[in-house]
């Protein structure tokens, strides 16, 4: 069953933050990637990430083969992270118009990262296109900020 | 296969590392490192700090993808890792336990930020991510190198040894040691702190590159970075010091607001620069005793690597014999009675202006005016002074007899006189320059006093 993103945490998720992609391929063998890109959809119970197409090949044929994954959302100045769980949806090759929302996060996350110290110029680096749009269905949510509390699943509360 | 060789500070803990693993039941888990040691070519160990769901992970189905950073140039590498094994005592489990305990003490969080165990991975294949970045930064990777060679410090090293042959008393001993740790090495700040008679603290006697902050500081064995080395006699190098504060205070933070809510200690302000990224102490160790740290500081994110590291410790090697050697000669030459006092003279106060004096027994504190000004033992001594001074009109002393005061409380052996001489003299010239203790021969001084005194002593303060 879906699990619904308050609207607080639908805007955190859409922050520019730091976006880390877990999934697994048959043998279930581990595959981490970064995504480098992120939009929460209109019910809230979907996201799309964005994976570097290249980089992500792997993780592109894991999904094609069970469609599970994990994606950890955390903000670099205070850690505040969260992790969703669950099901691929749809894939498809990433469009100008998503590049554009690419672009609009990669911006941000460039902020992110100059506060805690990385040059905007390096950052800045990170390439974002082509790329592939994986949107999931949400189907668990963690606490994943560090400490004796990660990994906690998120109470009613929180979603909704 | 071999396996890929990364630059030294991919494994530094600047930029954070990423890790995915899998559950036997298929469901990916995906997070944050806070640590990835290099042990040899084939090995990682990644420190386990909470028996996390990554933990549970590898130990059902023991694969690891892991994503590493080049802090400077930002390339990425991708290491897929096979779980070996856990180990919870050792080398290896102590110089990550030291690092991490190091951190959790600064934030406040010591017992439950800690180390469970440092567990060992074999690297099964390591990869550039060459697709990472829009263009090859290897020019920013390559003009972050440092520019000085093996040559350069290896002629530091020989200065310094010159110089430190030469000194004679501990304060030309401190004032050498910093002044070429900056000329000959580029350290821009550093600070001595030497422990106390207790053994269970540490006081600042001299620094550099700090203007006049942190004279007298005291850091308790076993707190802080400084206070861990202290307790642990082990080196420590801390890089990217901003960010594992942040993860360490982020921890903090979700303990302070869990149900299960401990006391946590305040957390103890660093000595030293506010905004410093990479901090190096090191024990400065003789035979068994531990003399002091010997701290060093740079706004840098990689201020100080491997090699810094390698020539630091014989610096520190050097100075800690140089500072016994110091310290026992000083004690030494001051018991025998060849040398005596010149005759006194009376020194008259330049101005009539009064200054107030107060000591608060229950802290052994001495506050000039309103301000704090120096406590413990050398805030006796001070007190002792003065005392004499007012009720008798005396000014000249001998280290002599303050070691025979048993007021004082100095130990019969290595008593850290002369240390707590040189703490009081810089404390008097910054925050009451009114006062001075001005050597008259080896092992004598004498106070000169440029306004009237007016002393008060209570239990509290």
């Amino acid at each position: 069953m879906a699990v619904r993103l308050s609207e607080e945490l639908a805007e955190f998720v859409e922050g520019g933050l730091s976006m880390l992609v877990g999934t697994r391929d048959a043998a279930m063998r581990p595959k981490v990637d970064r995504a480098v890109g992120t939009f929460v959809g209109a019910d809230r119970q979907t996201i799309t990430i964005y994976l570097n197409k290249e980089l992500g090949a792997q993780a592109v044929a894991n999904l094609e083969d069970n469609g599970t994954l994990a994606v950890t959302v955390s903000r670099p100045y205070d850690h505040r992270s969260l992790q969703l769980k669950g099901q691929m949806l749809s894939m498809r090759e990433g469009t100008e118009e998503d590049r554009a929302k690419q672009e609009r996060w990669l911006t941000g996350f460039v902020e992110h990262l100059y506060i805690v110290g990385l040059p905007r110029s390096v950052v800045r680096q990170l390439k974002v296109y082509p790329s592939v749009a994986v949107t999931m269905r949400i189907d668990d949510l963690f606490e994943q900020s560090p400490g004796p509390g990660a990994g906690r699943r998120f109470e009613a509360g929180s979603t909704a | 296969m071999t396996i890929l060789k990364l630059p030294p500070r991919c494994y530094q803990g600047v930029t954070p590392a990423l890790i995915a693993t899998c559950a036997a039941d298929g469901t990916p888990n995906v997070t944050y490192l806070s640590q990835v040691f290099s042990l040899d070519d084939r090995h990682v160990a990644l420190s386990c700090q909470f028996f996390n769901k990554t933990k549970q992970n590898v130990l059902e189905n023991p694969y690891a993808s892991v994503q590493l950073y080049d802090p400077v140039s930002f390339e990425a590498y991708l290491l897929e890792l096979r779980f070996e094994r856990a180990e919870t005592t050792g080398p290896l489990f102590e110089s990550m336990k030291l690092r991490i305990e190091a951190i959790a003490s600064h934030t406040g969080m010591t017992g439950v930020f800690k180390l469970i165990s440092s567990d060992v991975y074999e690297v099964l294949s390591c990869t550039k991510l060459d697709a990472y970045l829009e263009l090859s930064s290897i020019e920013i990777g390559s003009k972050a190198e440092p520019l000085a060679g093996p040559r350069s410090e290896l002629r530091g090293l020989q200065l310094l040894s010159q110089r430190l042959c030469r000194v004679g008393r501990l304060d030309e001993l401190l004032g050498t040691l910093l002044q070429t740790l900056e000329e000959a090495f580029g350290f821009e700040h550093s600070m001595v702190l030497l422990a106390d008679e207790t053994g269970q603290r540490l006081y600042t006697v001299g620094s550099r590159g700090y203007g006049e902050q942190g004279i007298g500081a005291e850091v308790k064995l076993g707190e802080g970075l400084i206070g861990t080395v202290a307790a642990q006699g082990k080196l420590l190098r801390v890089s990217g010091i901003e960010d594992e504060l942040r993860y360490g205070r982020a921890i903090r933070a979700a303990v302070n607001q869990s149900a299960g809510r401990r006391e946590l200690r305040p957390e103890i302000a660093l000595a030293g620069l506010p905004d410093a990224q990479s901090h190096m102490a090191l024990p400065l160790v003789s035979g068994e005793r531990l003399l002091g740290v010997l701290a060093v500081e740079s706004r840098k994110r990689l201020g100080f690597d491997d090699w810094d590291e390698a020539f630091l410790e014989i610096v520190a090697n050097q100075v800690a014999v140089s500072l016994d050697n110091v310290l026992l000669r000083e004690q030494g030459e001051d018991d025998q009675t060849g040398s005596q006092p010149p005759a006194a003279k009376p020194v008259k106060p330049s101005d009539q202006r009064t200054l107030r004096f107060r000591f608060f027994r229950n802290d052994d504190c001495v506050f000039a005016g309103d301000d704090y000004l120096i406590r413990n033992v050398p805030g006796r001594i001070l007190w002792k002074i003065l005392r004499a001074y007012h009720d008798s009109g005396r000014t000249e002393f001998s280290n002599r007899e303050l070691r025979l005061d048993p007021w004082l409380g100095l130990p019969a052996v290595r008593d850290n006189l002369e240390s707590r001489l040189v703490l009081l003299r810089k404390r008097l010239e910054q925050k009451c320059p009114e006062l001075s203790l001005v050597s008259t021969a080896r092992g004598h001084f004498r106070l000169e006093a440029r306004c009237q005194l007016q002393l008060e002593e209570s239990d509290g303060s």
